[in-house]
């Protein structure tokens, strides 16, 4: 995206559950990041923007939860459902590919398994104490509530920044990206944030419990901010 | 003659069991221990039993001092919001826990022992709170081992084994006057220095699940790092029945390399 001269959206499409896999709601992480490093982002899901999809330069990142390979390679394995809520859109996808069954996508992230839990926390106007963020942060994506495949989040920090978490088991380490939007550092942020982990023996309420532990309290929130606040009011040059 | 270090005991009775045998085993009778006999672990009366019944020469760590004086420590002692509020609940079960005899034991400990050049303490000759670790700035650690007066200081509190030989140490000292004019410096060219720290005998993290110990031989000055395998399983079902945060069970089951550290690790709590 970020080398595509043309304008950039983004559409999130409902998955369906079958097989009794559950199937994660859509907690914005996604949007809201891409939206901070895009600011001209076109959500497609808005039906405002819902027939810019066919401008010519339009490159768009779809997102559909699937939990489970599909049956037959290439397009006719694709959900005729999926392809309806394309079509309704005017777009007429070319290829299908899917990790673990084409070489095109890293093998590596294939995952096998026959159930997938997932847990999701909102943290909105939470803001972490930042060295226990890190440790929750190792905690969580090597095992120690569960087995972990996949987590994501964005989380506030007491200077105003957010942070893009972004964990895949495959992969050797995490992510961690700064938003480019910077809160006053005058209170609670208003901006999302959110906690999504998919995997396995899942133990949502420990890490509700550890995450309770490391979330500031208005008065040591305070404490972080109003030094910050006080160096930006030196740094105004006096008229 | 050969001679035991061990530190960091932490109420793990398998672990400090092992050690000990595996120090039995090779007819070293002498051990020193360089505190933290409670905290984290399950069984903080029966870790202390055994030392006092062995008769181990121990001097105080900074668990077993906030045992006794109350976690009235800053909040430097802890390197997160987090590692400080699983320190005060696993503080608060233990203080529950140890019997009035062994806290009264646990107070009677000194901060540092001394045998001729040698010099045992936990965390450093300033603070048991202080952490030398092993990429300390070399000026900084050398001051520690030389104003202790000491040609070889073991330490333990970081919970990783290591040894570090100070080589070629020099002070260079440069008065002012008042005219700015420097006068004639000084140097003092000092010998070489060892600081060795024992890692932990019951929440070893330095990427193995082994406790550890070294072993120092007095006449030649060598130093081995000994690693003792454990039933650590047996420590981790008993964290989890005495109703210590699981978290505890699961950080000692992998032994990761990975601990939480202050900004300044080096900063010495002046409360």
């Amino acid at each position: 995206m970020r080398s595509h001269q043309g304008k950039c959206g983004y559409l999130r499409l409902d998955g369906y559950p079958s097989n009794e896999l559950e199937q994660v709601s859509d907690s914005g992480i996604d949007k809201a990041f891409l939206k901070d490093q895009f600011p001209e982002l076109i959500d497609l899901s808005d039906s405002h923007h819902a027939s810019r999809s066919q401008q010519g330069d339009l490159l768009t990142l779809i997102e559909l939860p699937q939990f489970q390979a599909p049956q037959h390679a290439g397009l006719t394995g694709m959900d005729p459902r999926v392809k309806n809520q394309l079509e309704a859109l005017q777009l007429h996808p070319d290829r299908h590919l899917h990790f673990g069954r084409d070489p095109e996508l890293p093998n590596k992230d294939t995952l096998e398994f026959n159930k997938l839990e997932s847990f999701s926390l909102s943290l909105n106007a939470s803001v972490w104490d930042p060295p226990s963020l890190n440790t929750l942060w190792f905690e969580l994506v090597n095992g120690a509530y569960g087995d972990v495949y996949r987590a994501k989040a964005l989380m506030n920090l007491p200077d105003g920044r957010s942070m893009f978490f972004n964990w895949i088991v495959s992969q050797e380490s995490s992510q961690f990206l700064p938003l480019e939007e910077i809160s006053a550092p005058n209170g609670r942020p208003a901006s999302l944030s959110e906690l999504v982990v998919q995997g396995k023996h899942l133990d949502g309420l420990r890490i509700q419990s550890t995450i309770d532990l490391c979330l500031l309290n208005d008065a040591v929130l305070e404490m972080h901010q109003m030094p910050l606040r006080d160096r930006q009011k030196e740094a105004i040059p006096s008229t | 003659m050969n001679h035991a270090i061990i530190s960091c005991l932490h109420a793990n009775l398998p672990a400090a069991k092992a050690v000990l045998n595996d120090i039995d085993r090779q007819g070293i009778d002498t051990i020193t221990c360089l505190g933290d006999l409670v905290g984290y672990g399950p069984q903080p009366n029966e870790v202390v039993e055994l030392i006092r019944k062995r008769g181990i020469a121990t001097c105080q760590g900074c668990w077993d001092e906030d045992i006794i004086d109350g976690l009235n420590a800053c909040e430097c002692s802890y390197p997160s919001q987090l590692a400080e509020r699983r320190g005060h609940l696993a503080h608060q079960w233990t203080d529950d826990q140890l019997t009035d005899e062994n806290k009264s034991f646990l107070a009677s400990l000194p901060t540092s022992l001394r045998r001729d050049r040698l010099l045992f303490v936990h965390g450093s000759p300033n603070s048991q709170h202080e952490y030398l670790l092993p990429d300390m700035d070399a000026f900084a650690a050398l001051e520690r081992v030389e104003t202790a007066g000491a040609d070889i200081l073991f330490c333990g509190h970081t919970h990783q084994p290591y040894v570090r030989e100070l080589r070629d140490g020099s002070i260079r000292v440069r008065l002012q006057n008042a005219d700015h004019e420097c006068d004639q410096g000084e140097e003092l060219t000092l010998p070489m220095r060892k600081i060795v720290n024992a890692g932990s005998v019951g929440e070893p993290r330095h990427g193995s699940t082994n406790a550890t110990y070294v072993i120092h031989n007095d006449a030649t000055d060598e130093v081995e790092i000994k690693e003792v395998p454990y039933d650590v399983g047996r420590t981790c079902q008993a964290i989890v029945e005495a109703g210590l945060p699981k978290v505890f069970a699961w950080r000692l089951s992998h032994g990761f390399e990975f601990a939480e550290q202050a900004e300044d690790a080096s900063h010495v709590c002046e409360r």
